[in-house]
Protein backbone atom coordinates (compact mmCIF):
# COMPACT_ATOMS: atom_id res chain seq x y z
CA UNK A 1 0.00 0.00 0.00
CA UNK A 2 2.87 2.80 0.55
CA UNK A 3 4.17 1.34 -2.67
CA UNK A 4 1.10 2.82 -4.68
CA UNK A 5 1.75 5.89 -2.72
CA UNK A 6 5.02 5.97 -3.50
CA UNK A 7 4.28 5.28 -7.35
CA UNK A 8 1.55 7.95 -7.42
CA UNK A 9 3.58 10.55 -5.83
CA UNK A 10 6.27 10.16 -8.43
CA UNK A 11 3.77 10.33 -11.25
CA UNK A 12 2.67 13.36 -9.74
CA UNK A 13 5.91 14.97 -9.20
CA UNK A 14 6.91 13.84 -12.97
CA UNK A 15 3.90 15.41 -14.31
CA UNK A 16 4.09 18.50 -12.64
CA UNK A 17 7.67 18.68 -13.76
CA UNK A 18 6.81 18.54 -17.38
CA UNK A 19 3.48 20.25 -16.90
CA UNK A 20 5.82 23.63 -15.49
CA UNK A 21 8.51 23.06 -18.26
CA UNK A 22 6.53 22.35 -21.51
CA UNK A 23 4.05 25.43 -22.77
CA UNK A 24 3.94 28.17 -25.03
CA UNK A 25 6.66 30.02 -23.90
CA UNK A 26 9.75 28.30 -23.27
CA UNK A 27 11.75 29.00 -20.70
CA UNK A 28 14.88 30.50 -19.70
CA UNK A 29 15.87 30.99 -16.04
CA UNK A 30 18.28 34.15 -17.04
CA UNK A 31 15.28 35.83 -18.83
CA UNK A 32 13.25 38.14 -16.95
CA UNK A 33 9.76 37.47 -19.09
CA UNK A 34 10.01 33.68 -18.91
CA UNK A 35 10.37 34.21 -15.39
CA UNK A 36 7.47 35.80 -14.46
CA UNK A 37 5.80 33.59 -17.05
CA UNK A 38 6.57 31.05 -14.90
CA UNK A 39 6.13 32.29 -11.00
CA UNK A 40 2.91 34.72 -11.68
CA UNK A 41 1.67 31.96 -14.35
CA UNK A 42 2.72 28.64 -15.08
CA UNK A 43 3.03 27.49 -11.54
CA UNK A 44 0.01 28.84 -10.17
CA UNK A 45 -1.55 27.06 -12.80
CA UNK A 46 -0.19 23.20 -12.35
CA UNK A 47 -0.52 23.50 -8.87
CA UNK A 48 -4.09 25.00 -9.33
CA UNK A 49 -4.72 21.67 -11.68
CA UNK A 50 -3.27 19.39 -9.17
CA UNK A 51 -5.53 20.82 -6.54
CA UNK A 52 -8.63 20.71 -8.45
CA UNK A 53 -7.99 17.05 -9.84
CA UNK A 54 -7.27 15.81 -5.92
CA UNK A 55 -10.69 17.91 -4.98
CA UNK A 56 -12.60 15.81 -7.60
CA UNK A 57 -11.48 12.71 -7.35
CA UNK A 58 -11.86 12.82 -3.77
CA UNK A 59 -15.00 14.30 -3.88
CA UNK A 60 -15.71 11.96 -6.54
CA UNK A 61 -14.87 8.77 -4.28
CA UNK A 62 -16.97 9.96 -1.28
CA UNK A 63 -20.10 10.66 -3.64
CA UNK A 64 -19.83 7.09 -4.97
CA UNK A 65 -19.05 5.45 -1.06
CA UNK A 66 -22.09 7.39 0.30
CA UNK A 67 -24.23 6.54 -2.53
CA UNK A 68 -23.48 3.26 -2.84
CA UNK A 69 -23.22 3.38 -6.34
CA UNK A 70 -20.40 3.46 -8.77
CA UNK A 71 -21.68 5.68 -11.30
CA UNK A 72 -21.82 8.86 -8.93
CA UNK A 73 -19.28 12.02 -9.57
CA UNK A 74 -19.26 14.73 -7.86
CA UNK A 75 -21.74 16.39 -9.80
CA UNK A 76 -24.40 14.25 -9.35
CA UNK A 77 -26.26 15.75 -6.41
CA UNK A 78 -26.26 19.64 -8.43
CA UNK A 79 -23.13 20.91 -7.23
CA UNK A 80 -21.69 21.54 -10.98
CA UNK A 81 -25.79 22.64 -12.26
CA UNK A 82 -26.07 24.62 -9.22
CA UNK A 83 -22.70 26.92 -10.03
CA UNK A 84 -23.05 26.77 -13.66
CA UNK A 85 -26.89 28.76 -13.11
CA UNK A 86 -24.94 30.80 -10.93
CA UNK A 87 -22.90 31.98 -13.16
CA UNK A 88 -25.09 31.83 -16.07
CA UNK A 89 -27.26 34.51 -14.10
CA UNK A 90 -24.48 36.59 -13.57
CA UNK A 91 -23.16 36.77 -17.49
CA UNK A 92 -27.02 37.55 -18.29
CA UNK A 93 -26.99 40.64 -15.83
CA UNK A 94 -24.31 41.97 -16.99
CA UNK A 95 -22.25 40.95 -13.60
CA UNK A 96 -19.67 38.72 -15.51
CA UNK A 97 -17.06 41.82 -15.81
CA UNK A 98 -17.08 42.30 -11.95
CA UNK A 99 -13.42 40.98 -11.44
CA UNK A 100 -14.03 37.67 -8.79
CA UNK A 101 -17.89 38.07 -8.80
CA UNK A 102 -18.60 35.09 -10.89
CA UNK A 103 -16.98 32.50 -8.80
CA UNK A 104 -18.62 33.49 -5.96
CA UNK A 105 -22.26 33.43 -7.32
CA UNK A 106 -21.02 30.00 -8.87
CA UNK A 107 -20.13 28.77 -5.11
CA UNK A 108 -23.20 30.07 -3.74
CA UNK A 109 -25.08 28.28 -6.33
CA UNK A 110 -23.44 24.95 -5.58
CA UNK A 111 -24.07 25.27 -2.03
CA UNK A 112 -27.75 26.55 -2.59
CA UNK A 113 -27.97 23.41 -4.52
CA UNK A 114 -26.44 21.00 -2.92
CA UNK A 115 -28.91 22.38 0.47
CA UNK A 116 -31.77 21.87 -2.25
CA UNK A 117 -31.34 18.50 -3.03
CA UNK A 118 -30.92 17.10 0.89
CA UNK A 119 -33.79 19.09 1.83
CA UNK A 120 -36.08 17.25 -0.39
CA UNK A 121 -34.13 14.29 -0.42
CA UNK A 122 -34.81 13.75 3.27
CA UNK A 123 -37.81 11.98 5.14
CA UNK A 124 -38.17 12.02 8.74
CA UNK A 125 -34.54 12.12 10.15
CA UNK A 126 -33.32 9.86 6.93
CA UNK A 127 -32.10 10.83 3.81
CA UNK A 128 -32.07 8.25 1.23
CA UNK A 129 -29.58 7.64 -1.56
CA UNK A 130 -32.12 6.96 -4.36
CA UNK A 131 -34.24 9.99 -3.62
CA UNK A 132 -30.86 12.15 -2.98
CA UNK A 133 -29.95 10.97 -7.15
CA UNK A 134 -33.05 11.30 -8.12
CA UNK A 135 -33.31 14.99 -6.62
CA UNK A 136 -29.92 16.08 -8.02
CA UNK A 137 -30.98 14.88 -11.39
CA UNK A 138 -34.36 16.94 -11.49
CA UNK A 139 -32.68 19.61 -10.01
CA UNK A 140 -29.95 19.59 -12.57
CA UNK A 141 -32.81 19.19 -16.04
CA UNK A 142 -33.89 22.40 -14.02
CA UNK A 143 -30.70 24.47 -13.93
CA UNK A 144 -30.08 23.33 -17.74
CA UNK A 145 -33.12 25.33 -18.49
CA UNK A 146 -31.92 28.06 -16.83
CA UNK A 147 -28.72 28.16 -18.07
CA UNK A 148 -30.26 28.31 -21.39
CA UNK A 149 -32.31 31.27 -20.96
CA UNK A 150 -29.31 33.17 -19.60
CA UNK A 151 -27.69 32.36 -22.21
CA UNK A 152 -30.16 33.53 -24.89
CA UNK A 153 -30.24 36.68 -22.60
CA UNK A 154 -26.56 37.59 -22.30
CA UNK A 155 -25.04 39.80 -24.14
CA UNK A 156 -22.68 38.06 -27.28
CA UNK A 157 -19.93 39.70 -25.94
CA UNK A 158 -19.67 37.85 -22.46
CA UNK A 159 -20.26 34.39 -23.88
CA UNK A 160 -17.10 33.25 -24.72
CA UNK A 161 -15.58 33.22 -21.28
CA UNK A 162 -19.03 32.10 -19.91
CA UNK A 163 -18.65 28.99 -22.48
CA UNK A 164 -15.02 28.68 -21.42
CA UNK A 165 -15.69 28.36 -17.91
CA UNK A 166 -18.28 25.63 -18.84
CA UNK A 167 -16.24 23.62 -20.30
CA UNK A 168 -13.65 24.08 -17.26
CA UNK A 169 -10.55 26.14 -17.90
CA UNK A 170 -7.30 26.60 -15.90
CA UNK A 171 -6.42 29.70 -17.95
CA UNK A 172 -5.67 32.95 -15.46
CA UNK A 173 -5.68 31.10 -12.11
CA UNK A 174 -3.81 32.96 -9.42
CA UNK A 175 -1.76 31.73 -6.65
CA UNK A 176 -5.03 33.41 -3.95
CA UNK A 177 -7.23 30.57 -5.69
CA UNK A 178 -4.43 28.00 -5.24
CA UNK A 179 -4.73 28.69 -2.05
CA UNK A 180 -8.12 28.56 -1.48
CA UNK A 181 -8.74 25.52 -3.18
CA UNK A 182 -6.02 23.45 -1.97
CA UNK A 183 -6.70 24.45 1.84
CA UNK A 184 -10.50 23.92 1.76
CA UNK A 185 -9.24 20.13 -0.03
CA UNK A 186 -6.69 20.24 3.05
CA UNK A 187 -9.66 20.56 5.75
CA UNK A 188 -12.08 18.62 3.77
CA UNK A 189 -9.92 15.61 3.83
CA UNK A 190 -8.73 15.88 7.89
CA UNK A 191 -12.79 16.02 8.57
CA UNK A 192 -13.41 12.10 5.68
CA UNK A 193 -9.67 10.67 7.58
CA UNK A 194 -12.10 11.64 10.66
CA UNK A 195 -14.98 9.44 9.53
CA UNK A 196 -13.20 6.94 6.82
CA UNK A 197 -13.53 3.92 9.28
CA UNK A 198 -17.29 4.79 9.70
CA UNK A 199 -17.16 5.35 5.33
CA UNK A 200 -16.04 2.02 4.58
CA UNK A 201 -18.57 -0.12 6.43
CA UNK A 202 -21.21 1.76 4.50
CA UNK A 203 -20.47 -0.12 1.55
CA UNK A 204 -22.02 -2.71 2.87
CA UNK A 205 -25.55 -0.38 3.12
CA UNK A 206 -26.85 1.71 5.86
CA UNK A 207 -28.08 -0.95 8.23
CA UNK A 208 -25.29 -3.28 8.30
CA UNK A 209 -23.51 -0.30 9.34
CA UNK A 210 -25.75 0.46 11.97
CA UNK A 211 -25.56 -2.72 13.27
CA UNK A 212 -21.85 -2.13 13.54
CA UNK A 213 -21.93 1.14 15.66
CA UNK A 214 -21.61 3.71 12.80
CA UNK A 215 -24.28 6.89 13.37
CA UNK A 216 -25.06 6.55 9.70
CA UNK A 217 -27.09 9.54 9.78
CA UNK A 218 -24.38 11.80 10.88
CA UNK A 219 -21.46 10.27 9.01
CA UNK A 220 -23.44 10.87 5.79
CA UNK A 221 -23.50 14.74 6.63
CA UNK A 222 -20.32 15.18 7.51
CA UNK A 223 -19.07 12.97 4.13
CA UNK A 224 -21.75 14.78 1.74
CA UNK A 225 -21.17 18.42 3.33
CA UNK A 226 -17.51 18.11 3.22
CA UNK A 227 -17.72 16.70 -0.47
CA UNK A 228 -19.85 19.01 -1.81
CA UNK A 229 -18.26 21.96 -0.35
CA UNK A 230 -14.72 21.52 -2.10
CA UNK A 231 -16.56 20.28 -5.34
CA UNK A 232 -18.21 24.35 -5.20
CA UNK A 233 -15.14 25.74 -4.73
CA UNK A 234 -13.45 23.65 -7.60
CA UNK A 235 -16.39 24.19 -9.42
CA UNK A 236 -16.62 28.05 -8.85
CA UNK A 237 -12.30 28.71 -9.99
CA UNK A 238 -12.38 26.22 -12.51
CA UNK A 239 -15.74 25.46 -14.35
CA UNK A 240 -16.62 22.15 -15.07
CA UNK A 241 -13.98 19.40 -15.49
CA UNK A 242 -15.61 15.88 -16.32
CA UNK A 243 -14.32 12.41 -15.88
CA UNK A 244 -12.12 12.96 -12.93
CA UNK A 245 -14.39 12.30 -10.06
CA UNK A 246 -15.85 9.47 -11.95
CA UNK A 247 -13.01 7.98 -13.67
CA UNK A 248 -9.93 8.53 -10.94
CA UNK A 249 -11.77 6.47 -8.40
CA UNK A 250 -12.67 3.50 -10.31
CA UNK A 251 -9.03 3.61 -12.04
CA UNK A 252 -7.29 3.29 -8.06
CA UNK A 253 -9.95 0.32 -7.60
CA UNK A 254 -9.12 -1.30 -10.35
CA UNK A 255 -5.32 -1.32 -9.78
CA UNK A 256 -5.23 -1.83 -6.23
CA UNK A 257 -9.14 -2.26 -4.48
CA UNK A 258 -8.86 -1.00 -1.39
CA UNK A 259 -11.26 0.58 1.09
CA UNK A 260 -12.04 4.12 1.76
CA UNK A 261 -9.33 4.67 3.76
CA UNK A 262 -6.76 4.20 1.19
CA UNK A 263 -8.68 5.47 -1.56
CA UNK A 264 -8.95 9.21 0.17
CA UNK A 265 -5.32 9.40 -0.29
CA UNK A 266 -4.84 7.75 -3.77
CA UNK A 267 -7.29 9.55 -5.28
CA UNK A 268 -6.38 12.75 -4.58
CA UNK A 269 -2.85 11.96 -5.47
CA UNK A 270 -3.96 10.11 -8.76
CA UNK A 271 -6.57 13.29 -9.68
CA UNK A 272 -4.23 15.47 -9.25
CA UNK A 273 -2.02 13.45 -11.59
CA UNK A 274 -4.32 13.14 -14.48
CA UNK A 275 -5.62 16.86 -14.27
CA UNK A 276 -1.95 18.54 -14.34
CA UNK A 277 -1.57 15.56 -17.32
CA UNK A 278 -4.58 16.57 -19.14
CA UNK A 279 -4.09 20.64 -18.68
CA UNK A 280 -0.63 20.06 -20.04
CA UNK A 281 -1.67 18.80 -23.11
CA UNK A 282 -4.93 21.31 -23.53
CA UNK A 283 -2.02 24.02 -23.58
CA UNK A 284 0.62 22.22 -26.37
CA UNK A 285 -1.17 20.32 -28.46
CA UNK A 286 -1.94 23.40 -30.65
CA UNK A 287 0.21 26.17 -30.43
CA UNK A 288 -1.72 29.45 -29.34
CA UNK A 289 -4.92 28.27 -28.50
CA UNK A 290 -6.59 26.13 -25.59
CA UNK A 291 -8.36 23.50 -25.55
CA UNK A 292 -11.09 22.41 -22.86
CA UNK A 293 -9.19 20.54 -20.41
CA UNK A 294 -12.66 18.45 -19.74
CA UNK A 295 -12.09 16.72 -23.01
CA UNK A 296 -8.11 15.75 -22.39
CA UNK A 297 -9.35 14.27 -18.86
CA UNK A 298 -11.39 12.13 -20.72
CA UNK A 299 -9.46 11.55 -23.75
CA UNK A 300 -6.15 10.90 -21.36
CA UNK A 301 -8.11 8.61 -19.23
CA UNK A 302 -10.69 6.83 -20.71
CA UNK A 303 -7.93 4.84 -23.12
CA UNK A 304 -6.18 3.79 -19.63
CA UNK A 305 -9.57 2.79 -17.96
CA UNK A 306 -10.76 0.45 -20.34
CA UNK A 307 -7.49 -1.09 -21.03
CA UNK A 308 -7.73 -1.87 -17.28
CA UNK A 309 -11.21 -2.99 -17.50
CA UNK A 310 -10.66 -5.25 -20.32
CA UNK A 311 -7.69 -7.07 -17.72
CA UNK A 312 -9.67 -7.56 -14.63
CA UNK B 1 -28.72 -11.58 28.87
CA UNK B 2 -31.27 -10.52 26.68
CA UNK B 3 -34.88 -8.48 27.73
CA UNK B 4 -37.74 -7.31 25.56
CA UNK B 5 -40.71 -6.13 27.17
CA UNK B 6 -44.03 -4.73 25.43
CA UNK B 7 -42.02 -4.20 22.35
CA UNK B 8 -43.99 -2.48 19.73
CA UNK B 9 -42.70 -0.65 15.83
CA UNK B 10 -44.75 0.35 13.40
CA UNK B 11 -43.52 1.57 9.61
CA UNK B 12 -45.68 4.40 8.72
CA UNK B 13 -49.36 3.47 10.37
CA UNK B 14 -48.49 -0.75 10.27
CA UNK B 15 -47.68 -2.10 13.16
CA UNK B 16 -44.57 -4.87 12.39
CA UNK B 17 -43.58 -5.58 15.59
CA UNK B 18 -46.70 -5.92 18.38
CA UNK B 19 -46.25 -6.11 22.02
CA UNK B 20 -43.60 -8.34 22.08
CA UNK B 21 -42.30 -9.80 25.64
CA UNK B 22 -39.18 -12.07 25.48
CA UNK B 23 -36.57 -13.16 26.93
CA UNK B 24 -33.40 -14.89 26.22
CA UNK B 25 -30.43 -16.06 28.07
CA UNK B 26 -26.86 -17.57 27.66
CA UNK B 27 -25.73 -20.41 25.04
CA UNK B 28 -29.01 -20.83 23.32
CA UNK B 29 -29.93 -21.48 19.48
CA UNK B 30 -32.74 -19.84 19.07
CA UNK B 31 -34.93 -20.24 16.25
CA UNK B 32 -37.19 -17.48 14.62
CA UNK B 33 -40.01 -18.93 12.53
CA UNK B 34 -43.35 -17.45 11.29
CA UNK B 35 -45.17 -16.64 7.84
CA UNK B 36 -44.17 -13.68 5.61
CA UNK B 37 -44.52 -9.96 7.10
CA UNK B 38 -45.07 -11.53 10.63
CA UNK B 39 -42.24 -9.21 11.46
CA UNK B 40 -39.10 -11.10 12.24
CA UNK B 41 -36.81 -8.94 10.68
CA UNK B 42 -37.93 -5.87 11.99
CA UNK B 43 -37.70 -7.78 15.54
CA UNK B 44 -33.82 -8.35 14.64
CA UNK B 45 -33.29 -5.09 14.08
CA UNK B 46 -34.77 -3.91 17.05
CA UNK B 47 -32.57 -5.82 18.65
CA UNK B 48 -29.22 -4.86 16.40
CA UNK B 49 -29.82 -1.27 17.45
CA UNK B 50 -30.87 -0.78 13.77
CA UNK B 51 -34.20 0.43 14.41
CA UNK B 52 -35.40 2.03 17.71
CA UNK B 53 -38.74 0.58 19.33
CA UNK B 54 -41.55 3.17 19.63
CA UNK B 55 -42.63 1.51 22.33
CA UNK B 56 -41.60 -0.72 25.28
CA UNK B 57 -38.09 -1.11 26.26
CA UNK B 58 -35.15 -3.47 25.30
CA UNK B 59 -32.14 -4.25 27.57
CA UNK B 60 -29.23 -6.43 27.19
CA UNK B 61 -27.00 -7.73 29.85
CA UNK B 62 -29.47 -5.57 32.24
CA UNK B 63 -29.00 -2.38 30.41
CA UNK B 64 -31.28 -0.60 27.97
CA UNK B 65 -30.19 -0.25 24.37
CA UNK B 66 -30.63 3.14 24.73
CA UNK B 67 -28.32 3.74 27.45
CA UNK B 68 -25.51 1.49 25.68
CA UNK B 69 -22.59 2.70 23.62
CA UNK B 70 -23.08 2.08 20.14
CA UNK B 71 -20.04 0.58 19.76
CA UNK B 72 -19.52 -1.34 22.67
CA UNK B 73 -22.95 -2.28 21.81
CA UNK B 74 -21.58 -3.71 18.49
CA UNK B 75 -18.60 -5.31 20.21
CA UNK B 76 -21.65 -7.54 21.97
CA UNK B 77 -24.10 -7.73 19.29
CA UNK B 78 -23.52 -9.15 15.64
CA UNK B 79 -26.11 -9.05 13.42
CA UNK B 80 -26.36 -10.16 10.07
CA UNK B 81 -28.71 -8.89 7.57
CA UNK B 82 -31.04 -11.08 4.56
CA UNK B 83 -28.86 -9.93 1.72
CA UNK B 84 -25.67 -7.85 2.75
CA UNK B 85 -23.95 -6.93 -0.84
CA UNK B 86 -20.77 -4.58 -0.93
CA UNK B 87 -21.39 -2.02 -3.51
CA UNK B 88 -17.75 -2.58 -4.53
CA UNK B 89 -15.41 -5.84 -5.09
CA UNK B 90 -13.91 -6.81 -1.91
CA UNK B 91 -12.07 -10.20 -1.14
CA UNK B 92 -13.37 -12.34 1.89
CA UNK B 93 -10.75 -11.83 4.28
CA UNK B 94 -11.51 -8.03 3.77
CA UNK B 95 -15.16 -8.90 4.48
CA UNK B 96 -14.49 -10.85 7.34
CA UNK B 97 -11.89 -8.43 8.82
CA UNK B 98 -14.54 -5.27 8.69
CA UNK B 99 -16.27 -7.29 11.43
CA UNK B 100 -13.53 -6.13 13.77
CA UNK B 101 -14.70 -2.37 12.67
CA UNK B 102 -16.26 -1.59 16.55
CA UNK B 103 -13.09 -2.54 18.38
CA UNK B 104 -10.83 -0.37 15.68
CA UNK B 105 -10.31 3.31 17.23
CA UNK B 106 -10.87 6.71 14.87
CA UNK B 107 -7.74 6.49 12.89
CA UNK B 108 -6.54 3.05 14.02
CA UNK B 109 -5.72 -0.01 11.42
CA UNK B 110 -6.82 -3.78 11.60
CA UNK B 111 -4.12 -5.32 14.21
CA UNK B 112 -2.40 -8.39 13.98
CA UNK B 113 -4.98 -9.63 16.41
CA UNK B 114 -7.79 -8.29 14.41
CA UNK B 115 -6.45 -10.20 11.15
CA UNK B 116 -5.85 -13.31 13.34
CA UNK B 117 -9.31 -12.72 14.26
CA UNK B 118 -10.26 -12.67 10.78
CA UNK B 119 -8.49 -16.08 9.41
CA UNK B 120 -9.67 -17.62 12.97
CA UNK B 121 -13.21 -17.05 12.34
CA UNK B 122 -13.24 -18.23 8.30
CA UNK B 123 -11.31 -21.66 9.75
CA UNK B 124 -14.90 -21.70 12.04
CA UNK B 125 -17.16 -21.11 9.09
CA UNK B 126 -14.75 -23.92 7.22
CA UNK B 127 -14.05 -20.99 4.30
CA UNK B 128 -9.89 -20.70 4.81
CA UNK B 129 -9.45 -21.45 1.29
CA UNK B 130 -11.77 -18.44 0.30
CA UNK B 131 -9.91 -16.08 2.41
CA UNK B 132 -8.44 -14.09 -1.34
CA UNK B 133 -11.23 -14.65 -3.51
CA UNK B 134 -13.69 -12.17 -4.64
CA UNK B 135 -16.67 -11.83 -3.14
CA UNK B 136 -18.70 -11.33 -6.47
CA UNK B 137 -17.43 -14.86 -7.38
CA UNK B 138 -18.63 -17.05 -4.99
CA UNK B 139 -22.07 -19.24 -4.65
CA UNK B 140 -24.24 -18.14 -2.51
CA UNK B 141 -23.46 -20.68 -0.08
CA UNK B 142 -19.50 -19.62 0.34
CA UNK B 143 -21.19 -16.05 0.32
CA UNK B 144 -22.89 -16.75 3.31
CA UNK B 145 -20.34 -18.72 5.46
CA UNK B 146 -17.78 -15.12 4.86
CA UNK B 147 -20.84 -13.49 6.15
CA UNK B 148 -21.00 -15.48 9.19
CA UNK B 149 -17.52 -15.29 9.84
CA UNK B 150 -17.92 -11.21 9.27
CA UNK B 151 -20.00 -11.69 12.37
CA UNK B 152 -18.05 -14.33 14.28
CA UNK B 153 -14.76 -12.08 13.98
CA UNK B 154 -16.42 -9.70 16.23
CA UNK B 155 -16.50 -12.17 18.43
CA UNK B 156 -20.24 -11.30 19.73
CA UNK B 157 -22.27 -12.50 22.81
CA UNK B 158 -25.40 -12.68 20.76
CA UNK B 159 -25.34 -13.44 16.90
CA UNK B 160 -28.86 -12.37 15.06
CA UNK B 161 -28.84 -13.52 11.78
CA UNK B 162 -31.37 -12.79 8.75
CA UNK B 163 -32.84 -15.78 7.36
CA UNK B 164 -28.96 -16.97 6.73
CA UNK B 165 -30.83 -20.11 4.94
CA UNK B 166 -32.06 -18.86 2.09
CA UNK B 167 -29.73 -19.44 -1.12
CA UNK B 168 -28.21 -22.46 0.15
CA UNK B 169 -28.88 -25.48 -1.29
CA UNK B 170 -29.94 -28.56 1.12
CA UNK B 171 -26.35 -29.59 1.59
CA UNK B 172 -25.31 -26.11 2.89
CA UNK B 173 -28.12 -26.40 4.95
CA UNK B 174 -27.32 -29.43 6.47
CA UNK B 175 -23.69 -27.92 7.47
CA UNK B 176 -24.74 -24.04 7.78
CA UNK B 177 -27.13 -25.43 11.02
CA UNK B 178 -24.56 -27.93 12.25
CA UNK B 179 -22.36 -24.84 12.12
CA UNK B 180 -24.92 -22.60 14.12
CA UNK B 181 -25.06 -25.54 17.02
CA UNK B 182 -21.34 -25.71 16.80
CA UNK B 183 -20.43 -21.95 17.53
CA UNK B 184 -23.01 -22.05 20.41
CA UNK B 185 -21.87 -24.67 21.96
CA UNK B 186 -17.82 -23.49 21.74
CA UNK B 187 -17.81 -20.25 22.19
CA UNK B 188 -20.87 -20.00 24.60
CA UNK B 189 -22.75 -17.27 22.77
CA UNK B 190 -26.22 -17.67 21.50
CA UNK B 191 -27.46 -16.93 18.07
CA UNK B 192 -31.07 -16.01 17.21
CA UNK B 193 -31.68 -17.06 13.67
CA UNK B 194 -34.86 -16.58 11.56
CA UNK B 195 -35.57 -19.47 8.89
CA UNK B 196 -38.41 -20.37 6.76
CA UNK B 197 -37.43 -23.77 6.74
CA UNK B 198 -39.48 -25.03 9.58
CA UNK B 199 -37.46 -28.26 9.86
CA UNK B 200 -34.40 -27.00 9.35
CA UNK B 201 -35.16 -24.25 12.23
CA UNK B 202 -36.01 -26.99 14.52
CA UNK B 203 -33.17 -29.07 13.47
CA UNK B 204 -30.62 -28.14 16.12
CA UNK B 205 -32.28 -25.56 18.34
CA UNK B 206 -33.16 -25.10 22.03
CA UNK B 207 -35.96 -23.16 21.31
CA UNK B 208 -38.36 -21.57 18.45
CA UNK B 209 -40.01 -18.73 18.53
CA UNK B 210 -43.16 -18.53 15.92
CA UNK B 211 -44.26 -14.91 15.13
CA UNK B 212 -47.47 -13.71 13.83
CA UNK B 213 -48.85 -10.68 13.00
CA UNK B 214 -46.59 -8.95 14.80
CA UNK B 215 -46.96 -10.37 17.63
CA UNK B 216 -44.90 -13.21 19.88
CA UNK B 217 -47.29 -16.20 19.20
CA UNK B 218 -45.52 -19.17 20.69
CA UNK B 219 -42.49 -19.47 22.54
CA UNK B 220 -41.60 -23.45 22.81
CA UNK B 221 -39.29 -26.39 22.15
CA UNK B 222 -38.95 -27.54 18.42
CA UNK B 223 -40.92 -30.86 18.97
CA UNK B 224 -43.88 -28.65 20.61
CA UNK B 225 -43.60 -26.47 17.26
CA UNK B 226 -43.60 -29.13 15.21
CA UNK B 227 -47.04 -30.42 15.03
CA UNK B 228 -49.80 -30.54 12.19
CA UNK B 229 -51.95 -27.91 14.48
CA UNK B 230 -49.50 -25.42 15.29
CA UNK B 231 -48.89 -25.62 10.76
CA UNK B 232 -52.58 -25.02 10.51
CA UNK B 233 -53.26 -22.60 13.24
CA UNK B 234 -49.27 -20.07 12.79
CA UNK B 235 -49.03 -21.31 9.37
CA UNK B 236 -51.72 -22.08 7.89
CA UNK B 237 -51.40 -24.96 5.91
CA UNK B 238 -51.77 -28.63 5.92
CA UNK B 239 -49.39 -31.19 7.63
CA UNK B 240 -48.35 -34.62 8.95
CA UNK B 241 -45.80 -35.27 11.53
CA UNK B 242 -42.61 -37.94 10.93
CA UNK B 243 -40.52 -39.18 13.90
CA UNK B 244 -37.34 -40.20 12.28
CA UNK B 245 -34.64 -41.10 14.60
CA UNK B 246 -36.27 -39.11 17.90
CA UNK B 247 -36.87 -36.49 15.75
CA UNK B 248 -40.05 -34.96 14.63
CA UNK B 249 -40.65 -33.58 10.98
CA UNK B 250 -43.43 -31.86 9.39
CA UNK B 251 -44.02 -32.34 5.87
CA UNK B 252 -46.81 -30.61 4.07
CA UNK B 253 -49.80 -32.55 2.73
CA UNK B 254 -50.01 -32.56 -0.59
Amino acid sequence: MSRAVLILVVLLAISIALAVTFGSVSLDWNDETARMILLRLRLPRVLLAAAIGATLAVAGVTFQTLLRNPLADPFILGVSGGAACGAAVATALRLGRIPGLVPIVAFAGALLATAAVFLLARRRDHTDPVRLLISGLVLNAFFSAVILISFALSPQSDLTAALKWMMGTLFGATWTSVILVSSLLAVAMIVLAFVANDLRLLVFGEEDAKARGVDVERVKLIGFGAASIITGAAVAVSGIIGFVGLLVPHLIRLIWRRDFRLLLPLCALGGATLVVAADLVSRIVIRSTELPIGAFTAILGVPFFLSLLRRS
Amino acid sequence: MLDLRDVSYSYAGTRAVNAVNLAIGERQLVALAGPNGSGKSTLLKLIARVLAPQHGDITFEQKSLAGWHAKEYARRVGYLPQDPDPAFPMRAIEVVVSGRAPYLGRFAWESDRDWEEASRALAMCDATHLADRYLDEMSGGERKRVFLARVLAGTPRLILLDEPFTALDISHIQQFSALLRDVVDRTGCTVLFAAHDLNWAAAHSDRMLVMRNGALALDAPPHQVLQADVMKTMFGFDAETVAIGGKTWVVPRV
